[in-house]
């Protein structure tokens, strides 16, 4: 897991499945509705413990939509609405009775752009856990240490923890978004295309992030970057027009999909 | 294609020969109309606040500091002070924003993240009609149905509970029950302003990006833990500067508040016993006022715009300190 791995060349080798890891979310029959509009049709998938899938797909293909599915984010408005199972750990958090804001802390999710909060950096990584912790400011002081290191920001931020989040660059703040994420110790972690606003070398830096995540967090990927997917998922599935095409371990998918379809947009004859 | 590219050849040439030098002159008489409109306003300023002040000169000659420390207003004696005008402009400007702000905050945050999308036009529409009222009007309504019902049902029973109490005993205590007051003034300019600021701090918050607000209920915040952490902070800068808004309006508002804040020229610790605010004061006496009167008039002019100063500069240093925070 050095630095060197992290070349933009496709390296399949490194990412090899582990095919018999359990399953922690698994997602059975699920509908997807944008008022009328039918955005998700019958989508069945599993995701494996401490993996990273990737999600790809041309845009409106509803990778997207399915993320959005695994933390509720869409209840939000009141228009749009899921019917089906998702199953975290055999329970189903589509069912009306799961507390959302506890949810949401099991759940963590990174933006496409980077949304530091109006506070300081400290602040940003400490927000999280206040809300559902108790923890006395020596402790705190340590988590936030902590999750500020896991997201690589620590060295560059150690001795400005009062600043304003908005100060730091792109790409600091997008670790930022990572740490205060990672600070709540959630079950998954959803990445909702984390690099697109980025440069290449943040983009680098926040891909090898992610790769180190993976020991502890299982991990879901939007991505429109092909290679971005090959260089740091262990499973990917192609999405179309609102259906699952074809999942399956990252290698297998990239060099022999089944489908022809996951082959023409892998390939970039489309999308 | 070809004939296009033709036919486009042709139209170029054609727009060369037509084409003609700006004219110079057109464009300084712009330029000097544009720093003439500038400078008339810095000059405009400066007249009303060159005469305000020549003006009520005679009256800070007369009574010099003590002008701002003597509550007396007697037009026989010629003794005048501006202690309860200015005590009075402040309180009910003050209490207009304590009752105003977090009901414009609350409209706001109403609008722009709880209200069902059928409602949202109608509700906004009706508080900017609010700010369409004239002041007349609300002083109107203040006076004749407002005041007599705020006498039978918040001052009477008030007072009746409050008294002889400590501090409540004062500040709460009605000696006349009229209805009309500082508080009264207070909340007829809560009203006034209100539309506003919520209109003003509506906005703001519909211009914070979706994907802010999502991330901080993704993180498992409640509606009340993103407004007050993550949403309000995130437009404290204008925010304030709606307030400020407001409580400029408030200052300096005549007309409703010479209606209800009862005109009296006494110095008393309740906010529900008349007063009288520099604008209220200035808009009874005026006509009849000459001599020592008028330029004590003039005077508390000047004050009001001191005041009124203050204000922005304050809302100048807060913003600022907000934005570097």
């Amino acid at each position: 897991m050095n630095a060197a791995s992290a070349l933009p060349s496709v390296e399949l080798t490194r990412n090899r499945a582990d095919e018999d890891g359990p399953v922690r979310i698994a997602v059975k029959g699920l509908n997807f509705y944008y008022g009328s509009f039918h955005g998700l049709k019958d989508v069945n998938l599993n995701f494996h413990d401490r993996q990273v899938t990737a999600l790809i797909g041309p845009s409106g293909c509803g990778k997207s939509t399915l993320l959005r599915c695994f933390n509720r984010i869409y209840s939000l408005y009141p228009e749009q609405r899921a019917e089906g199972e998702i199953l975290l750990d055999g329970e189903n958090i589509l069912d009306p009775s799961i507390d959302l804001n506890e949810l949401r802390s099991r759940i963590g999710m990174v933006f496409q752009k980077p949304t530091p909060f109006p506070m300081s950096i400290y602040d940003n990584v400490a927000f999280g856990l206040r809300l559902y912790e108790k923890l006395p400011k020596a402790e705190l002081d340590v988590r936030v240490e902590e999750s500020l290191r896991k997201a690589a920001l620590w060295d560059e931020v150690k001795d400005k923890l009062r600043q304003a989040g908005t100060g730091l660059s792109g790409g600091q703040q997008q670790r930022l978004c990572i740490a205060r994420t990672v600070a709540q110790k959630p079950e998954v972690i959803l990445f909702d295309e984390p690099t697109s606003a980025l440069d290449p070398i943040s983009t680098g830096r926040i891909e090898e992030l992610i790769e180190q995540l993976r020991d502890e967090f299982t991990i879901v990927i939007v991505t429109h970057n092909m290679q971005q997917a090959a260089r740091i998922s262990q499973f990917t599935a192609f999405m179309y027009l609102g259906q699952l095409i074809e999942f399956g371990p990252t290698n297998r998918m990239f060099m022999n999909p089944a489908e022809q379809r996951t082959q023409d947009y892998i390939t970039g004859r489309f999308g | 294609m070809s004939a296009l590219t033709e036919t486009i050849a042709l139209d170029r040439s054609r727009t060369r020969t037509v084409r003609k030098a700006p004219s110079r002159s057109l464009d300084t008489l712009f330029r000097t109309f544009s720093y003439g409109a500038a400078l008339l306003v810095l000059l405009v300023l400066a007249g009303i606040l060159g005469s305000i002040l020549y003006g009520g000169w005679p009256a800070f000659r007369e009574f010099g500091f003590g002008f701002l420390t003597s509550s007396a207003w007697n037009v026989g004696t010629e003794q005048y002070g501006a202690l309860v005008a200015v005590i009075g402009t402040v309180a009910s400007a003050f209490l207009a924003l304590l009752i105003g702000v977090p009901v414009s905050l609350g409209i706001a945050v109403f609008l722009t993240q709880l209200c069902p999308g059928w409602a949202r036009k109608p509700v906004a529409m009706t508080i900017e009609l609010l700010a369409a009222v004239p002041s007349i009007i609300y002083g109107m309504w203040g006076l004749f149905v407002f005041a007599p019902l705020f006498a039978r049902f918040i001052e009477i029973p008030v007072s009746n509970v409050v008294e002889g109490l400590p501090i409540v005993g004062t500040l709460l205590y009605a000696r006349v029950p009229s209805g009309v007051g500082v508080l009264t003034a207070g909340i007829i300019l809560a009203i006034m302003i209100v539309p506003f600021i919520a209109s003003i701090a509506r906005d703001m918050l519909d211009q914070i990006p979706t994907v802010l607000r999502e991330s901080a209920y993704g993180i498992g915040c409640t509606t009340w833990e993103v407004v007050r952490h993550v949403l309000v902070p995130q437009a404290a800068v204008s925010i304030i500067g709606a307030i400020m808004l407001g409580l400029g309006r408030a200052l300096g508002e005549t007309m409703a508040v010479t209606f209800v804040v009862g005109n009296a020229n006494r110095l008393s610790a309740s906010i529900f016993d008349p007063s009288s605010t520099i604008a209220s004061r200035i808009a009874n006496e005026f006509n009849e006022a000459d001599g020592l009167q008028l330029n004590a008039l003039m005077a508390l002019g000047c004050i009001l715009f001191v005041i009124t100063f203050v204000v922005l500069i304050i809302a100048r240093l807060l913003t600022r300190r907000v934005k570097a925070a």
